[in-house]
Parts: C-alpha cells; structure tokens; sequence
C-alpha cells in the first residue's frame, strides 16, 4: 500500500461514550469481521477488561476502507479510557496523525475528554470531533459542539453526527478520516525505524512487540535490533492486525504490525524504544516516551509466606504484559516479605490485585495504597518514602512533604457548592473556575494526592448525581502537617496498618480506622485490644471481646461429616488472614486504613 | 471416564462382625421446626413397602454380631408392635444381635410410647428407650412444633419405667428463643425429679434448612445472648450433677453405668455401620451415608440393591484430626496414644502432640494422667479447640470424595 493510501489514527473518548461500540461497527462496516462473529466489544480481549467494561491494553487493527473509488489501509489503535492509563494514551497517540474525538451527544464534554484531546493536541494530531449517541432522545449535539470549542478550542460546527450503536454515521466518519487525516511523512528507502508504541506477552509465543513504522521497510526473516537495549531478534514473523494476527512478508513506513520472534522476556523490550536494522550503524532514535509515572504503592504479601517465589514469578509474568507495573521486595515486622509495587493509579492497583488472584491464584494481603512523600531530613538529604512504615521518627526530619494533585472536576453548573464542599473536606485549595458553556462548569482545586486517593471520586460522583468528571496532573511536593498514625494490636504496632494523616484528621481517622478493623478482626479465644496512637500518644481504643462460645451441640454418626465441613469452611475464611502475633487480621482490615467515613 | 461414576457398594467395605450398628426410621407425626434430621410426616406413608426395602437392606449389609444396635429417627416408637416384632426377627435372623449386643436403644417420641408398646420393645430384647421430651413448657412445646404436652411426656416416661426400662435417656433442648435461666433452672429440676438415668440436653441450633433459621433470618425469632447461653449450659451441669447424672460428652449426662455404648463409640472414633436412608457408616477409612429421601432410598435399594449416595475417604492425619475433635468431646478425654490407635495412625511422630501441649499453656485443654481434657473454660470453644487441629493437622482440608 502507497504511503498516501495509509490513514494511522486512534479514538479518544471519555468511559462509555462508545469507543469500543465504534470500533466494532468499523470492523464490521470494512468487513474485517462479520456480524455473526462479532462480540460486542471485540477488541477487548480480557476477561477483566470485558467484565469492567473499560479497556486496560492498548490495541491495534488495520482495516481496508473504499473511497471514491481507492481502497485505502486504516490503521486504527485503541486506547484505554481511564484517567490511570494517560501514559498508554499517549504511547498511542505517537503512532497516530490523527485522532476521532468521540463524545456522547447526552453526557457532553468531560474531563477525560478534555485530558486526552489536550494530549492529541500535544501530540500534533489532527482532531475529528464526532457526537455519538445522536439518536438518543435526549441529545444536545448542538449544545455539545458548542462545549467542544469552548474547552478545547476545537472546530466543532461540522462535528460528524453518529450512533455507534446502530452504525449510523460510521461510514462517514471513516471518509472523513480520509479526507482530513494528513497520510504518515515517512522514507520507504530510508533505513528501517520503528516505534515500539506496545507489547503484550502471550503464553505461546512470547512478546509480541507492536509497531508503527516511520521510516524503510521491515521484511520477515530481517534481523533487527532495537535501540535502546542493543538486543538483537529476527523477525519470526511479522504482519497485521486484521483483527486476528494476519502474517505478511513486509512491513513498509507508515504502516502499523506486529513483531513476533523468541523474546521471552518484555526486559528485552522497552515500550517507546527504536526498532531498526541490525546492520544500521549509529541509528538515530526515535522521540522516545516519558516513563509512566507511579502515583500509588501498594504493598503485596502472600498469605502463606511459602508462596513468596510464586508471587514474583507471577508479578514477573504480570509485569511481561503491563510495563507500567513496577516491584521491589520488601520487608513488613507485621507480613514478613513481599512486594512493593507501583501503579500509575488505584484503579491500575485493582486490576493487578485481581489479575494475580485470578490468572495466578495468588492468596494475598495488600496492605492500603499510599503516595510517596519526600522527607527533608535533618541532615539536609532529602529522601522518599513510599510506604508509612518506613517514614523516620519525627526528631530525624524538618519536613514531610506530600504530592499535590491538580484536579480538574467538570460539572452541571448546580452542583458547584456542594463539590467545592468536598474539596474542602479534602484540604482542597481553590485555583478557578471557568464557564464551558451556559450549563457546565470546570472547576481546578490542588488537592494532596494521598486525598484523591480513596473515595474522592465516589463522592464528586454521588455529589454531581454522576454528572461530574474529574482529571488530575500531579504537581509540586508541598509541606504540611503530617502525622504518622500507628496502629496496636495487643500492644503490638503493625506497620502494615500505619499511615500519615493530616494532624487535624489524626484523631478522627484513628477512631474510625479502629471501627473498621473492629468489624473485620474476627474474634478469638482471647480478647484482641487495638489502639491508635501518634507516637507514644494513644488517640484511640477499642476492645474485640473474646470468643465465649463456639460448640456444636449434636454430634453423632450422621453428624460428623456435615460438622467437619463446617469447622473447615470457618478455617477457610482464615485463608485470607495474616496473623500478627497471635492475631489472625483478615485481608479487608489491612484496607480498614484508608480514609473514608471519618466524620 | 464418566464425570458421575455409579458408586457401587464395593466403595464401602461391608462391615465386620460386631461392628455397632444404627438404624434410620424415618417417620414422624409431624417434623419439628428446629430437626435436620431426615423425617418425614408418616401419614399415607407406605410403611409396609419402606420396611420391606429396610429388610433387603439388612440382609446385604447389616454386620453380624453387633456390639450396640440404636434404633434412630424420626421417630422409631411410630411402628406398630406387629412391625416392630417383624423388624427385630429379621434382623436377629441375619445379624444374631440378641445375643450379642450390650445396648439395644430404641428413640421414642411420647405421643407414640405407652406401657404396651414399651414392654412389648423390651421384650423384643431392647435395653434402653430414650424418649424426646424437649420441654416441660406447653408455649416451648407448640414453639418447636410438637405435638405432644408436657403431661403426656411425662406420662411416656413413667409409662415405660412400669414396663420395666431400666435405663432411659431423655432428650432435652435449651436456650430456645424467650427462655430465662430462672425457667431453665425450673424446669430441669423439675425433669430431673422424675429420675431419667440418662440426659441428653442440646443448646438449640438452628440448623440449615430448618424453619428454625428461616424465622431467625427473617427476625420472627430471636436467638439468646451468648451469655445467657453460658449460664444456661452452667445450670445444666451444676443440675444434672446434683441429680447424680455424671457430665461424660458436652451434651450427654448419666448415672453411672448408663452412658450410651452406641454413641461412646462415634466419639471414640469407632467403625458403624448405618441402615436406612441417610444412616451414615464409617467402615475403615471409608466414610458414606445413603440417600437422603425415602423414593431415591428405594429406587436405590430396588435398582442396585444399595442406597449409598456419598462416600469420602480419609487420609491419616484427617482421621487423626478428627479423633482429637470427637475424643475431647467426652469429660474423659483422650491420650496421644488413644488417638493414633483410633485412628490407625502410624508415622512415629506425631503431629497431634504440639498443638495439644500448646492447648495446655494456653489453658484450654488440661491434663489428666496421659488424657488431654477440655478445661472449664476451653469446654464452650470445643470446636474452635478442634479447629487447632484441622488446621495444623490438615490445611488444605481434609476427605477426598470418590
């Protein structure tokens, strides 16, 4: 295919205005697929990702499309929707000249919108904005354009109208890429240059590197090396995404495929790095990719500590098909060794927990997800501290400081008091706020990252009756006056169970940290004491009481079978527990310190 | 290999001689509200045609010689004498038991005992009848759905002292919805007056699949405080002891020399042997119980000539784990060594000793000579005591099902 037959562009939507719906009605309408085949979603091949709805992975079809008589390649790559995944957003979008604006002609604009249209525009992209969801009875397209060029500034009044659902519009929407999605600048002739935009891992045949080409040509059975590492793989096999992995014997400039040869690990792969020719001397590199950013830290233990090798070969494995999951091992008094690992948010932090569980049958505890502070310490150095347990004694440090998000929130215009509200339940301080349109408000708070952690959204949610969106860029390291709360177990501090806490909120979340791990401890033949306490400071206390009774009353021939499955079923609730001393604390209660509740 | 191999009843050894056999009469007036046992209301039963498939059964699996037989229910007193007379000759015919068991018990319910009946049982060679009294209180009775009074309880039990009992048993529940450790107190003593030799007093339980959970589930009941609970239990065994009815088992209490050999023998840990739908047995390491329901208890018996619906097989350290949890149900206790002799446990360490010793220090278990006993205060928690076991002993759980 000519270089000028080749259209590379991506969807940016914000969750559920039907990104996916509109990549299935293209496969569809291109005959890539037929209809009796098509899943809904299709292109969403996890279990995980199916389930939620949300697309974790990065993905990648090419498609043939006819206009005016020439046939044309569309190379369409699929970008994951939520505000953890920017980073894999704009790995796309650098394989890309041009990108659909998909809005829902209901909901209008949101901050992920806006998040990701300001990435395309960064990224040099020509912006198509398309109003889904017309067909709806209660869409505003004219109302919607107009909140498009009031926030991005984005020519909105030729907005194509579409319904992803029904495939109305879809055809039009694929000419007008056409038209107004300049074709890829590349030199067939020139040596080979490949970006590396993705990589999956798959269980038979190891990474499969995803490629856009921008420069020479790429023939099966080539050896080629990829800048960064210096390692050097042939090409196995090589080809399209049709949607199913369609082999070829050449990939040309312009052009967006697969690699495929005995790469077994994703270390020889660096997402963002330059594929060239082994024989190219010198090769110049392509603008290489910032590293994702780590906003949360998790710890994770196994429940059984027999299982810690399992766990870093499954968190190896994870890590094949995720590069932006990241681990170190570490050392817990309370759970002996595991893993810190890093996330590029909570959302990212659950799909990994469930991942390791489902894919790998891990049985784990995690402990609550904290940010990373930085420590001023007396001495002058300054050090980060991703996990509670390790922040020095207070007597060793001038100052903590923490992480400032600047979060953008947009909204119906009658919810701005109620949201200023919770952003200053937050400790959120106010930046502005600016009118999008006569009805939708934005409004920009810095707000301490470790404070958007939890429940923010879900309160922004249930605050804007689910009509408010929010996105944030981590800013500055500010100071403030933080606490390290402590919680005892029987006298006994567990590490796992600290957290720093604003000095104000010290009192209130100690209590209602000791209220949740009152519910989630269960009791034992002895009575379990908790405290919260700063220091040698006891701020709070509760007691579980003892077990008094647990005896069956029958027990006979007929009996003893039925009786034994039950004793086994309690014990198997104690799969999930650690015990701390003598205690048995179950999973949940490691989460009991997050915030939430406290009032 | 199919995914529903037929069990056949080669998967339960058949049961040597002497091994102590039960069996299951299925038949009720009415099913209490609170049972789980397997019962069914007998009117327009085929009594007849469910004895005659019991009879088969006997004669295919009933062990010669054995040292106990107990007559288990619903309620076995429901049969006629005439039934009862065929029954027992049958079974003596295939088993010789009249002369080899030590305890014959038959359970009697009182709307179906009198002194007819009652002699005619102790001539067919019974030694003990235990009667379910449940409660002295008329509002407790209808609560539990009985269909009995308090007088005609009384009534059987006096009924079948006339006729010459010479150990009966008792049944009694407590901490049923309502009830006050004043009443408890009352009403024990008053039992107690009439002179049982045997007591078997059960803190209620609400059981799956009773209507007794379903009320408490959907509030219409109310479960007692855990510690009144307690003090009822206490009241019971300050009673009953006063009585000179001997604690031997957390719900089992006994003049002496007439606590129950059939029921000993499951807390020992013993083989049995089970007729009758639902009856359990235990055969070596072999577990299985029959088929829950008298139409599939038939079409079992008359399709394969057997009813067994399940099986498990326990591995050593299960069977040992499991010796420690019914052994230190009993006041006597048990030794390490009992329990792998009961257990048939032969790897020379044994894994049962350190999670015992560490019972002692923590004060729930005491030792008596080479015993291990529960103490006053690990009694309540008998079964969280025996969850130490299972889960140093077993982890990943315990039988296999075949």
């Amino acid at each position: 295919m000519d270089i000028q037959h080749i259209r590379n562009f991506s969807i940016i939507a914000h969750i559920d205005h039907g990104k996916s719906t509109l990549a299935d009605r293209m496969l569809e309408l291109t005959g890539a697929v037929q209809q009796r085949d098509m899943k809904a979603q299709l292109l969403d091949d996890m279990e995980l990702e199916r389930e939620r709805g949300i697309t974790i992975k990065a993905h990648a079809v090419t498609v043939y499309h006819e206009k005016d008589g020439e046939r044309y390649q569309m190379n369409l790559i699929d970008t994951p929707g939520h505000v953890d995944f920017n980073y894999e957003v704009e790995k796309s979008m650098q394989a890309c000249e041009g990108a659909i604006l998909l809005v829902d002609a209901a909901q209008g604009v949101e901050a992920q919108t806006v998040a990701n249209a300001f990435l395309a525009i960064e990224a040099d992209l020509t912006i198509l904005p398309v109003l889904n969801k017309v067909d709806l009875v209660h869409s505003r397209p004219d109302e919607v354009a107009e909140e498009i060029e009031t926030s991005l500034a984005i020519e909105a009044t030729d907005a194509l109208h579409v319904s992803a659902k029904t495939g109305k519009g879809v055809k039009e929407v694929l000419d007008r890429i056409i038209e107004r999605v300049p074709p890829p600048t590349g030199d067939r002739e020139a040596p080979l240059r490949a970006l590396v935009f993705d990589a999956v891992y798959d269980e038979y045949r190891g990474v499969i590197v995803y490629l856009r080409l921008v420069d020479g040509r790429l023939h099966k059975r080539d050896k080629v090396r990829f800048v960064s590492t210096g390692s050097i793989f042939e090409a196995i096999d090589i080809g399209r995404f049709q949607p199913k992995m369609t082999p070829c014997q050449t990939l040309e400039a312009g052009e967006v495929g697969y690699f495929v040869s005995n790469i077994k690990t994703l270390g020889d792969v660096r997402v963002g790095d330059t594929m060239t020719l082994a024989s190219v001397k010198n090769p110049e590199m392509l603008p290489g990719y910032r590293e994702p950013q780590h906003m949360v830290f998790a710890d994770f233990y196994p429940t059984n500590p027999g299982d810690y090798e399992d766990m870093r070969d499954a968190l190896e494995t994870m890590a094949l098909t995720d590069s932006s999951l990241t681990f170190e091992p570490v050392t817990s008094d309370a759970l002996g060794f595991g893993y810190r690992c890093g996330f590029l948010g909570l959302l990212h932090m659950e799909i990994i927990q469930q991942r390791l569980e489902r894919e790998h049958d891990m049985d784990m505890i995690q402990t609550a997800p904290s940010v990373t502070y930085q420590v001023k310490m007396k001495t002058g150095e300054e050090i980060w501290v991703h996990s509670p347990g390790n922040l020095p004694s207070p007597d060793k440090y001038d100052e903590l400081r923490e992480p400032i998000a600047r979060v953008s929130m947009l909204m119906p215009a009658e919810f701005i008091g109620p949201v200023m509200q919770i952003t200053t339940d937050h400790r959120g301080v106010f930046v502005r706020q600016e009118h999008l349109s006569a009805t939708r408000v934005q409004l920009v708070y810095d707000i301490p990252l470790a404070e958007i952690m939890y429940d923010f959204y879900d309160k922004l949610k249930s605050a804007t009756r689910g009509f408010g969106t929010l996105n944030y860029d981590i800013g500055d390291y500010k100071a403030d006056n933080l606490v390290k709360l402590n919680i005892l177990v029987n006298g006994k501090e567990v590490d796992a169970l600290s957290s720093i806490v604003h000095h104000s909120r010290a009192d209130a979340r100690g209590r209602a940290v000791l209220k949740k791990l009152r519910k989630e401890i269960p009791r034992h033949m002895f009575e379990v004491r908790l405290q919260a306490a700063i220091g040698s400071k006891i701020l709070a206390r509760e007691n579980i009481a003892a077990l008094r009774k647990d005896v069956t009353a029958k027990c006979y021939g007929g009996d003893i079978t039925r009786k034994r499955k039950l004793l086994e079923k309690q014990k198997a609730g104690k799969r999930r527990m650690r015990q701390v001393g003598n205690v048995d604390i179950p999973q949940k209660a490691f989460l009991a310190v997050l915030g939430g509740d406290e009032k | 290999m199919a995914g529903h191999a037929e069990l056949s009843i080669e998967s339960l050894p058949s049961a040597p001689a002497g091994t102590p056999l039960y069996v299951h009469l299925p038949f009720c007036v009415f099913k209490c509200h609170y049972c789980d046992f397997y019962s069914i209301p007998a009117e327009g039963q085929d009594i007849p045609g469910f004895l005659a498939t019991l009879e088969q059964e006997i004669a295919a699996r009933a062990p010669q010689s054995p040292t106990t037989v107990f007559f288990g229910g619903g309620t076995p007193s429901l049969l006629s004498i005439e039934q009862w007379q065929r029954l027992m000759a049958v079974l003596e015919e295939h088993t010789g038991f009249r002369s080899s068991a030590q305890e014959i018990t038959v359970e009697c319910n009182p709307e179906s005992l009198d002194e007819n009946k009652a002699r005619a049982l102790l001539d067919l060679g019974v030694t003990r009848l235990s009667i379910g009294l449940q409660s002295l209180r008329a509002q407790t009775l209808q609560q539990f759905g009985r269909v009995h009074s308090a007088n005609e309880a009384l009534e059987a039990f006096r009924a079948a002292r006339r006729a010459g009992c010479r150990s009966i048993n008792l049944d009694v529940i407590f901490a049923n919805p309502g009830q006050t450790a004043a009443q408890w107190r009352v009403d024990l003593e008053r039992i107690l007056e009439e002179g049982p030799d045997h007591l078997a007093a059960y803190n209620l339980t609400f059981e799956e699949a009773t209507p007794f959970l379903r009320w408490l589930e959907q509030g219409k009941l109310q479960a007692l405080p855990e510690e009144l609970e307690l003090e009822l239990a206490e009241i019971t065994r300050e009673l009953t002891t006063a009585a000179g009815l001997r604690p031997y088992e957390i719900s089992n209490f006994a003049r002496d020399g007439h606590a129950c050999h059939h029921n000993i023998n499951y807390w020992h840990n013993g083989p049995y042997a089970g007729l009758g739908p639902s009856a359990v047995s235990k055969i070596g390491n072999r577990r299985g119980g029959s088929a829950r329901s008298l139409p599939l208890y038939q079409k079992r018996m008359a399709q394969r000539g057997h009813a067994l619906d399940w099986s498990e097989t326990l591995d050593a350290q299960a069977r040992l784990a499991e010796t420690w949890w019914l052994g230190l149900r009993l006041t006597e206790g048990l030794s390490a060594r009992e329990a792998r002799e009961r257990a048939g446990f032969q790897d020379p360490t044994d894994p049962a000793v350190p999670v015992a010793e560490r019972l002692v220090q923590a004060g729930w278990l005491q030792r008596a000579g080479e015993r291990f006993q529960l103490t006053t205060k690990g009694l309540p928690l008998a079964d969280a005591i025996a969850s130490e076991f299972f889960s140093t002993l077993v982890p990943e759980g315990t039988a296999n099902p075949t």
